[in-house]
């Protein structure tokens, strides 16, 4: 029924595909676990990295460095929004920032039509090269993408592991009250890691861009899909972001190889059966309290 | 009255929690290396005033100052950086750091990195440095939990109900280590075991339903003439 | 009988107020706010009583639509039959994914609503494409048969219809409001164990808000289906998620009149601001966010206390207060 090609290039695309979704639930995870709240605008952040990538790619000929004006100018975006909204709203119940933060969402998308228009916009692929793999050809691009979801993993391991900010953090998303006790500055982590979700989001705009075509509601597209591995895989884990992006990747993907419909909805299904055995997502916890 | 000279005054405050008030008017001086205890029924406003004075309430009215330095409004890193540390009732670790990511975190802000004083204090966290704090028994994790409020040489230690819970033995040790404490900083411990703060205490204050209800000091202290205002 | 009068003097003057201003507004923009109005006050409600966000409005008001549109479309003509399967719909479907939904921390809540109007969208625009068309949509216009007394295929008297409908459905909120239930689901909401104490069950609480919502829903979309004669999947689609969201933000969380201030200065708002601006997600989205930033009360939400202050001296406040504080 399937052959072997079609698997492979499924597979391949279901990695590169789960590589964007976890590079935007990572920022989300760690935002809900150490300020608990909910930060729809990380997916103004991803437009934004799309968009920069796209008008900088066509001004300078190199996509990879519109990639990295992308995850600036989301990074920039990010650390304005925390100042100026967040910075007030951190005490209050989860709704608030979910309801205000998909204002901020929705304002943004206003304003990228004001700059951009409507019109849907193409980005250059940065190689066209392929690669073979079992006999089926595949396109470096999303390898590369793979690869460097990989890296980022290993990049925010590091940090969370080995360098004291790192650890500041992990010891906030168990008790915020008690790093702050040992005098740690913590509205200053609450930014960095705000600002942090905000650059990776800006990249998982800027590496998706040339795959798809960039248009100002491709947060709200993209908007459930992150959501699914978030929820699936727990806000607060990390591990579980990489497990369950690694999951909805494969279902969106291989799923359309059988039943294209379907397959878009596969991930809500999934998500469903899972918050029925446990409400918590795989590995979230069941912390409520602030 | 000299406000400054000492590690901690308070002047009528008021705190709520939302809607309801839970100190009314509270008067409570602490002087340099003196232990006073704070004692009071369940509900009486005990961790509300150690917490106001941290910086994790808001207070609706009143004063709180340590050697002439305005608390009130700060946020809780700043007044622990003035060298008033809060050991919470929880008994709660980071417990997927290490011991010794643990007493890092402590370091980190006081930028003392002078462990020994802790394992001086503290020997059996010497040897539990490696262990991921949330494998630690209830008794060591009192101990990381003011061993890593130690760092800093902290002024004033709140200490919010440390006993609680924890074997005889690991109370006896607790109160060694607490005189030890009072040699070079304040202690203000909550606590309900009377004999305990009566033994160690220099001053003891009563609180009772969000008042205090009665100050005691030397020779008047002792656990029979606490229980009246509980 | 005084204390009657009373009771329902709130709603007679806000419908008659509404049913005025057709004098000065013309028929399409107050049949709209009449039937947002409905489709926002289950939002409100889940929000303002019971404490619980959705994002997925569009999967209830889907289903009050394609019920009636289906009926409509293959089987009969009798609008009033169509708006009936049209609420019936939309309490099956809220039956159904009610139990899971319910036990939901609030924040997987809104998500999991969303995640249901998608799946809602795409069965309607894909899966189903055979019975719902797609996206071209379901045609019934020509169907609906006159009614006698009022014909609901004349738009004067759909208004009519739709009015009355919208003073049934007030009506029986402010029933809610004042009963027992009412307070049980401010209680789930500020705080649930001192409910679970007097011997209420949180979960049936919820579940029974829950299920009262969306069925409200359904019935602004089995409206819209009458009234405009046409479903597609675009009523479904995920970026109308906001609109109710954003309007009972804009009137006002939890208060009873909130969906119709909001509804009203929405839509009005929407008229004017797209001739003027055209970037309309501009204008709400920062709109929603200064709204929260600035107390999160809604424009009937400040306004109601201070009226209410002015008028109604002596009479003791009905409407619960909501401080916005819940511990979830």
């Amino acid at each position: 029924m399937m052959d072997a090609q079609l698997l492979i290039s499924g597979v391949i695309f279901g990695l590169s595909i789960g590589a964007i979704f976890f590079l935007m639930a990572i920022g989300l995870s760690l935002c809900f676990g150490l300020m608990r709240i909910i930060s729809l605008d990380q997916l103004l952040y991803y437009s934004i990295g799309a968009y920069i990538t796209y008008s900088l790619s066509l001004a300078s000929g190199s996509v990879w460095l519109g990639v990295l004006g992308g995850m600036a100018v989301a990074g920039i975006t990010a650390f304005a929004v925390e100042r100026f909204v967040f910075l007030r709203i951190y005490e209050r119940e989860l709704t608030f920032s979910m309801i205000t933060s998909f204002g901020i969402l929705i304002g943004g998308i206003g304003v990228i039509k004001f700059f951009w228009g409507v019109v849907p916009r193409p980005v250059p692929v940065p190689t066209l090269a392929q690669i073979d793999i079992f006999g089926t050809d595949v396109p470096v691009y999303r390898l590369i993408v793979v690869a460097i979801a990989f890296l980022v993993y290993g990049g925010i391991w590091l940090f969370l592991n080995r360098t004291i900010t790192g650890k500041a953090i992990r010891a906030g998303i168990e008790n915020v009250e008690h790093v702050e006790g040992l005098g740690i500055n913590v509205s200053r982590l609450f930014t960095i890691t705000f600002v942090i979700a905000g650059t990776l989001s800006g990249l998982a705009g800027g590496l998706h861009a040339p795959l798809i075509m960039v248009d100002p509601q491709m947060g709200l597209e993209v908007l459930a899909f992150v959501f699914m591995v978030v929820i699936i895989g727990g806000l607060g884990s990390i591990k579980g972001t990489l497990v369950s992006a690694f999951i909805v990747g494969q279902v969106v993907s291989l799923g359309s190889l059988v039943y294209a419909p379907l397959a878009q909805m596969a991930p809500f299904a999934v998500m469903m059966l899972i918050l029925l055995v446990k409400p918590t997502g795989l590995y979230g916890s069941t912390l409520v309290k602030k | 009255m000299a406000e400054s000279g000492h590690s901690l005054v308070v002047r009528g405050l008021n705190v709520s929690y939302g809607e309801s008030k839970v100190l009314f008017d509270v008067d409570f001086t602490v002087a340099p290396n003196q232990v006073v205890a704070c004692v009071g029924r369940n509900g009486a406003g005990k961790s509300t005033l150690l917490r106001s004075i941290a910086g994790f309430l808001k207070p609706l009215s009143g004063t709180i100052s340590s050697d002439g330095v305005d608390l009130v409004g700060r946020r809780s890193y700043d007044i622990a950086r003035l060298g008033i540390k809060y050991v919470p009732q929880d008994k709660k670790v980071f417990s997927d750091l290490t011991v010794r990511e643990n007493l890092e975190l402590g370091s980190y802000a006081t930028k003392d990195y002078n462990w020994d004083r802790v394992h001086d204090f503290f020997p059996k966290l010497k040897e539990l440095m490696d262990r991921k704090a949330g494998f630690l028994s209830g008794g060591e994790r009192q101990m990381l939990m003011i061993g890593r409020a130690l760092l800093g040489s902290p002024k004033v230690l709140l200490i919010d109900e440390p006993t609680e819970g924890l074997a005889p033995s690991i109370v006896a040790q607790l109160k060694e280590v607490f005189g030890a404490l009072s040699r070079n900083t304040a202690l203000v411990i909550v606590e309900q075991n009377l004999p305990l703060v009566c033994a160690i205490a220099n001053k003891v204050y009563a609180l009772k339903e969000g008042r205090i209800v009665a100050e005691l000091a030397g020779e008047s202290i002792r656990p029979a003439a606490c229980e009246p205002y509980l | 009988m005084l204390n009657a009068l009373r009771w329902w003097s709130g709603i007679l003057l806000a419908f008659s107020l509404l049913a005025l201003s057709r004098v000065f507004l013309p028929l399409p923009f107050v049949i709209e706010v009449v039937i947002f109005s409905i489709y926002t006050m289950g939002c409100s409600f889940l929000l303002g009583r019971v404490g619980f966000i959705s994002f997925g409005q569009p999967a209830y008001l889907a289903a009050g639509a394609y019920g009636t549109a289906f009926y409509l479309f293959y089987f009969g003509a009798n609008p009033y039959v169509g708006i009936l399967l049209g609420v019936l719909s939309g309490l099956v479907v809220s039956l159904i994914v009610g139990p899971l939904f319910v036990r939901l921390r609030s924040d997987y809540f809104a998500l999991v609503n969303l995640a249901l109007a998608v799946i809602v969208y795409y069965l309607m625009q894909k899966v189903l494409a055979d019975i719902t068309k797609g996206d071209n949509g379901l045609w019934f216009l020509t169907n609906i048969a006159s009614t006698p007394v009022l014909d609901l295929t004349r738009p004067n008297q759909f208004f009519v219809f739709a009015l009355l409908v919208a003073f049934a459905v007030w009506a029986f909120y402010k029933y809610l409001d004042d009963s027992v239930f009412g307070a049980c689901c401010l209680a789930t909401k500020i705080n649930e164990d001192k409910l679970e104490f007097i011997g209420y069950s949180n979960y049936r609480v919820r579940l029974l808000a829950f299920v009262i919502a969306n069925t409200t829903t359904a019935l602004a979309g089995a409206l819209y289906a009458i009234y405009l004669g046409f479903v597609s999947p675009e009523i479904t689609s995920p970026s109308r998620a906001a609109d109710p969201v954003v309007v009972t933000i804009l009137g006002g969380v939890g208060t009873l009149y909130g969906p119709i201030v909001g509804a009203f200065a929405y839509t009005g708002m929407k008229d004017v601001i797209s001739k003027l601006i055209g970037n309309w997600e501009l204008f709400i989205g920062f709109l929603l966010v200064f709204i929260m930033l600035a107390g999160e009360k809604g424009i009937w939400g400040t306004l109601q206390p201070r009226l209410e202050k002015l008028f109604l001296r002596g009479k003791a406040a009905t409407t619960p207060a909501d401080d916005g504080e819940t511990r979830r």
